[in-house]
């Protein structure tokens, strides 16, 4: 399968760039496409809003996937993340975002700047997700 | 009636290996009737190098990681079976269409593979104790001696250590420990520090004893390190049932039946009827025998007896250890570099013994994090996906899971039962119930208090105990319980069924009790001493 031919491409890319920062390769983006195509996740239509939503920005995607992480952590938005997260972990070449990481400096001020941050996100996330509700209501 | 065997054994798990080659050793013509799922696809895909190695260079590990139909990205986690990976999943495959078990509260993990459950056991041996096998209604002096030979065929490795009186007993021949990890090592440096105090409180850690070699023996190896151990064999260093029936083949008293599926049996005047569903086919088929030998799992032989006495009595008692784990952060490990080559068998036991009489023992057992991948433990935390990936990352290497089993008893709440089932694959269904009383539940939840608070002195921080549900432990006796009284439904202690001539059961449906300790090394000792008593008998 060619780049960026698949349907499932656009998402892929969306996912992996808010995953870890990069651009997935060829091989990722075939694997995740034979994966939904396998798993066939389906939305709801309050599923289907958080989706779209996440899909509008980087910074979108990890409040609402955050939130969702809080109170409903099965929701099916947050799936396709997760294949994508499989999916580099199991890639030779990403293989250094999931390997422990061991000292370096500043290794208690990330440590505490990530959580502070996921928390933060976490929070709006919730916010975000009560709109959408109201709007699919 | 000419019969077709001197033995029937059903099922080829820990138990059916272990009583088929007691008799075949002896000299019987010895048949395994068994179901016998096997691993078609990922056996040969899996290369024979180290995790990380594996994760460094493999392009297509995805295909075994993950699953080819992408099994191994766990959702919803309620599936019985999910915990296991893809290379595993054949352990569980088929039990949802062939031997279906409904209930709310009880949520057991069956298997129809070849080698049964043992094909993904953690190989942790545990010799039990006097007062436990009293409790359990097995006799000490005799089964010291079906420890010593089950301990000789599959070879255990072990520490002669404080953990030693509620593991390795007086067994004699063992192995030496493979190496520990270094997230475990400080654990047991913590230990060697606090150690008096601690055990004048009742607690008391040492190395876990395992089916696994850390020498060389026959065609197998010694552990290499590897860390593949949830994945696959390749070296054969930890023992699972399906070597002994491989082994087995080789003689000309054994034969091995796959695809056949055993509903019930028949005692006749010249000896037993055994009636087989083929899961190929469907065809039903009989086989005869002058013994027959049961051993297709607790729940498995509750079916085939139940069937056998014409569903008289549907309900059984049935008992299975609580489990739950707690997942720690080990401060001293916080920024340490994880070792390459490691085994994530090896482990460490704290034994929480208060009366200090080896009986009532809870257990936890202590161990990292690493070749089961990051992704299912970032689920685990309530974070976005991208944050939890960077957090795990920095914490993976200071994380340990204490899982924690409880001792068990018989209760009014807990019990299997058959119901007639025309839709299913043998006409029935086996439901069942599992609540323990407020009182048990209390004493539980004081027991993983206990674990807590040693694991805070051990530099352990607990973050949560998750409860699996009842089940989850894989560990399930008691449904024919041992009785002298030769009563309906129950076990003599040679393990012979009640109300038959020559039916024998060498699974745990005859225990009393549940220690915490994992029982399959006692369910290999019983069985070998339930084969022999069936050849005494003749
Ligand atoms: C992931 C995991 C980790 C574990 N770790 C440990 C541990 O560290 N220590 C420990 O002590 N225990 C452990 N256990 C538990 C241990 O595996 C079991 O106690 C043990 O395997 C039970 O053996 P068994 O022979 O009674 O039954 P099973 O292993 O269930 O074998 C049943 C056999 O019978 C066959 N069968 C079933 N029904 C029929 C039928 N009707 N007709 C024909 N054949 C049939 C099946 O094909 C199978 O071969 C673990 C289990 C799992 C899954």
């Amino acid at each position: 399968m060619q780049k960026g031919n698949s349907i499932y491409a656009e998402e892929a890319e969306r996912i992996a760039d808010y995953l870890i920062g990069v651009a997935p390769g060829e091989r990722e983006l075939n694997i995740y496409s034979e994966a939904m195509q396998i798993l066939n996740i389906q939305f709801t239509k309050y599923e289907q809003e958080l989706w779209k939503s996440m899909l509008k920005s980087k910074w979108r995607m990890a409040c609402i996937d955050g939130g969702l992480a809080l109170k409903e952590p099965n929701n099916n938005a947050r799936r396709k993340l997760f294949c994508m997260l499989s999916i580099l972990e199991t890639s030779p070449a990403y293989i250094d975002y999931f390997l422990s990481k061991s000292f370096s400096s500043f290794y208690f001020f990330k440590l505490m700047w990530t959580a502070t941050r996921a928390v933060c996100r976490g929070l709006t996330g919730l916010f975000l997700i009560k709109l959408i509700k109201i709007k699919c209501k | 009636m000419q019969v077709d065997f001197d033995y029937i054994v059903v099922g080829s798990g820990a138990t059916g290996a272990i009583a088929a080659r007691t008799l075949v050793e002896a000299g019987c013509k010895v048949a395994v009737l068994d179901a016998g799922v096997e691993d078609e696809q990922y056996k040969s895909i899996i290369p024979n190098k180290d995790f990380i190695s594996i994760r460094k260079e493999d392009q297509q590990q995805h295909t075994y990681f993950l699953g080819n139909k992408f099994e191994g990205i766990p959702w919803q986690t309620t599936k019985v079976g999910s915990q296991l990976t893809p290379p595993r999943n054949f352990l569980t495959e088929l039990t949802e269409k062939l031997i279906p078990f409904e209930s709310e509260t009880f949520k057991p993990m069956e298997s129809l593979a070849k080698g049964g459950l043992g094909g993904g056991w953690g190989c942790g041996c545990y010799l039990f104790s006097k007062p436990e096998l009293d409790a359990i209604g097995l006799d000490e002096s005799v089964m010291r001696k079906s420890y010593e030979a089950v301990a000789e065929h599959i070879g255990i490795s072990g520490a002669k250590d404080d953990g030693a009186p509620y593991c390795l007993g007086e067994l004699q021949n063992i192995l030496p420990p493979p190496k520990l990890e270094n997230n475990l090592k400080n654990i047991f440096d913590a230990y060697a520090k606090k150690k008096n105090k601690l055990n004048k409180k009742g607690v008391y850690v040492g190395r876990s004893a395992l089916a696994l070699l850390t020498e060389n023996k026959n065609d197998r190896s010694a552990v290499k390190y590897k860390d593949m151990d949830f994945w696959s064999d390749k070296d054969k260093s930890a023992y699972r049932s399906w070597m002994t029936i491989d082994e087995l083949k080789n003689k000309s008293n054994f034969t091995y039946h796959k695809n056949c599926l055993v509903l019930k049996f028949k005692e006749t005047e010249s000896g037993i009827e055994v009636y087989v569903k083929r899961i190929d086919t469907n065809e039903e088929k009989i086989f005869t025998c002058k013994k027959l030998i049961l051993s297709p799992g607790v729940l498995g032989t509750a079916r085939i007896v139940i069937r056998s006495f014409d569903y008289v009595q549907e309900q059984l008692p049935v008992i299975c250890n609580p489990y739950s784990y707690i997942p720690c952060l080990q401060w001293k490990m916080l920024g340490k570099e994880t070792e390459q080559y490691k085994t994530s068998f090896s482990q460490l036991v704290m034994y929480i013994d208060e009366n200090k009489s080896n009986y009532d023992v809870a257990m936890a057992a202590l161990f990292s994090y690493r070749s089961l991948l990051l992704f299912k433990l970032i689920k685990e935390s309530p974070l976005n996906f991208a944050d939890g990936r960077i957090l795990m990352q920095y914490l993976q290497s200071s994380f340990t899971i204490a899982g924690i089993h409880h001792p068990e008893k018989p209760g009014p709440s807990k019990f299997i039962r058959m119901k007639k089932d025309v839709h299913s694959f043998t006409n029935d269904i086996l439901t069942g119930q599992y609540i323990l009383s407020d009182q048990e539940e209390e004493i539980n939840k004081q027991r993983e208090n206990k674990i807590k608070s040693t694991l805070r002195t051990l530099g352990c921080f607990p973050l949560k105990t998750i409860h699996t549900p009842h089940g989850g432990s894989i560990h399930y006796a008691g449904t024919l319980p041992f009785d002298k009284s030769n009563k309906p439904f129950t076990l003599l202690p040679n393990g012979k069924l009640a109300g038959t001539q020559n039916v024998f059961v060498a699974d745990g449906s005859g225990f009393k009790y549940l220690p915490a300790k994992g029982l399959t090394l006692t369910l290999m000792a019983n069985a070998h001493f339930v084969a022999n008593n069936a050849m005494i008998n003749e």
